[in-house]
């Protein structure tokens, strides 16, 4: 890479030229400076004062008083916790199955088989996703609507009347029934980035296999997989990461309820510091997320080998 | 990114092509009958609905748009989500060009660390930040003001579009950038007309990946916003279906409401969304 400061420097530094050579030396930090402050201003500061407020025992109002590390014991004897977390990584397990097979399934229809309107019926599956969680919620709540939604009018017109029910009601349905609503988003993510890396597979691979008299399981088997293993690496990482921090279909629709049944740790958060008013215990919560977060997200970066061209 | 799907002609039957399609659009009923019911819905009065749950509305009610439109303050909505939507995606588009072009251009003390500080920005989610940012508003007294969504959502934005364009950026062949030294373009010059025009597909890529992304960011305003006069689109919408609960011919008029100019945006822009959504979710945020 060639040196502005080096290049600039060769040239004879003669008056009229002064302002030029100023222009050239501009310091690199001055083009960093303007996003160094925003970003250590909101986000490096919130960060460091998230872990100070979990030291202290404070309800928001009132003056603090240190509290040293207990809130880190109560969060591991934290029943409510426990199981706020289990729910995160259930429906996290959940995610990395179900949306990634159905969008792989999905992007071989749609890039590889002969059919018609690949691109339009990529423009009707990818479409969930630009809409908000709040929307989808909107939707799915009158879809699982024990009287006059879909699900359970459909069930009773076939004779099922037995089947219908308040699926966000129950408790061992409603986490289901809120992964079945955030899914009908989440596929169309996974099945853009499997057709763009299926789309970048050499087709001679596929002429050779044919050739060689492969058929489709054995061409999916030893090309399709082995070729797209860096996306698929990706992806499942990608959504574990956004799975885990599932909220806002869980706070819009049930806040967590029936009971405890489809608490999830954000939710959880919000109630300690703003509910219950227990700042301190809130952060530390926010905290436990965010170390498993970050574990997954660093795994990511160095599997993507982020730092390989710095030099 | 997005090749015509089948680039070599195989010979298929004409029936097995149809069968395929035939699979395709069964799987898209599910996108498609939801949307379609939502909107049949939006259209019912409450006798109908009751009556006749699934079928098409037997008398437009066309009023439910105009009594959603007007209880659920849309506009209101509407016009706030466009006013933290637009400064935000402008902020991190142009801070993070800046930061970017100086990791992709040059060598400097500190470079390595400083580019290692902005990475664990990607790492660290918003959401776990929110009772920290909720009482730095305090302070700031900017709770219920937009700029409690516009500042975090800024900074929040800007690890994964610097690390996207420095990529890009460092990619830019030397001969043209070396050509604008020597013609005389002084740093600044440089970025201004040789990167920026050529960056312009990476650029439109973070602009969108963040344009979605705060359109639909609900979390922090949930926190941050209370006055009802301040709430984003999706906090609103989410208000609007906890007072008309019962209502659904209601409701799914405000859900077609704010569904509907997000779909003709996306059908008209759709290639530059999907690039950019796939580029901004590989960052895990």
């Amino acid at each position: 890479m060639a040196d502005a400061k080096q290049l600039a420097g060769e040239r004879p530094m003669l008056a009229f030229t002064a302002k030029l050579a100023w222009q050239k030396n501009v310091s690199p930090y001055f083009f960093i400076v303007p996003a160094l402050l925003v970003y250590v201003a909101f986000f490096v500061f919130p960060l460091v004062k998230l872990v100070e407020l979990s030291l202290y025992k404070w309800d928001g109002i009132l003056p603090r008083k240190f509290n040293g590390l207990r809130h880190y014991q109560r969060l591991l004897v934290d029943d409510r916790f426990w199981e706020a977390l289990s729910h995160n990584f259930s429906w996290m397990i959940a995610a990395i199955i179900i949306p990634v097979i159905l969008g792989l399934m999905l992007a071989i229809l749609l890039s590889r088989s002969s059919m018609f309107g690949s691109i339009f019926f990529r423009t009707i599956f990818f479409m969930p996703q630009v809409f908000s969680s709040v929307t989808v919620a909107l939707i799915w709540q009158w879809i699982y609507n024990p009287s006059y939604g879909a699900i359970n009018v459909g069930l009773r017109a076939i004779g099922l009347d037995y089947l219908a029910q308040g699926w966000l009601g129950d408790s061992d349905l409603v986490l289901p029934a809120l992964f079945i609503a955030w899914s009908w988003v989440h596929y169309g993510f996974t099945m853009i980035i499997f057709i763009a890396a299926i789309d970048a597979v050499d087709e001679a691979l596929f002429d050779a296999a044919k050739v060689d008299g492969a058929n489709l399981m054995a061409q999916f088997r030893h090309i399709l997989l082995p070729s797209i293993r860096g996306a698929l690496t990706t992806i499942i990482l990608v959504t574990a990461i956004s799975s885990f921090q599932v909220f806002d279909m869980v706070y819009v629709l049930t806040r967590g309820g029936p009971g405890d049944a489809s608490m999830v740790v954000p939710v959880y958060m919000l109630e300690s510091a703003f509910t219950l008013r227990k700042v301190g215990y809130g952060a530390t919560v926010a905290i436990a997320m965010g170390v498993v977060i970050v574990g997954f997200s660093v795994l990511f970066l160095v599997l993507r080998g982020v730092y390989k061209d710095t030099d | 990114m997005m090749k015509t799907a089948n680039r070599s002609r195989r010979k298929t039957s004409l029936v097995q092509s149809m069968a395929y399609t035939a699979v395709a659009g069964l799987l898209s009923l599910i996108v498609i009958f939801p949307l379609f019911w939502v909107i049949a819905t939006s259209l019912k009065d409450r006798a109908d609905i009751i009556r006749n749950p699934l079928g098409l509305p037997v008398v437009y009610q066309w009023s439910n748009y105009v009594d959603a439109w007007r209880e659920g303050n849309f506009g209101v909505y509407f016009v706030n989500s466009i006013l933290v939507v637009i400064p935000t995606a402008a902020g991190v588009v142009c801070l993070s060009l800046l930061a970017a072009y100086a990791f992709a251009m040059f060598r400097f003390r500190g470079k390595n660390i400083l580019f290692t500080f902005f990475l664990i920005g990607m790492t660290v989610p918003l959401g776990i930040l929110v009772i920290p940012i909720f009482y730095q508003m305090v302070s700031l007294k900017l709770v219920n003001n937009l700029w409690a969504l516009i500042l975090p959502q800024t900074a929040v934005g800007l690890p994964f579009a610097i690390l996207l364009l420095r990529g890009f950026i460092s990619e830019l062949p030397k001969e043209i950038l070396d050509a604008g030294r020597i013609d005389g373009c002084s740093n600044w010059g440089i970025l201004r007309h040789i990167v920026m025009p050529l960056s312009r597909p990476a650029l439109l890529s973070v602009m969108i990946f963040n344009i979605v992304w705060v359109w639909n960011q609900f979390l922090l305003p949930v926190v941050l916003i209370q006055k009802a006069s301040a709430r984003t689109l999706p906090q609103g919408l989410s208000v609007f279906m906890g007072r008309y609960g019962a209502d659904f011919g209601l409701l799914m008029a405000g859900a077609t409401i704010s569904f509907i100019p997000v779909v003709i945006v996306y059908i008209i822009f759709q290639r530059q969304f999907i690039k950019g959504i796939a580029a901004g979710a590989l960052s895990g945020v």
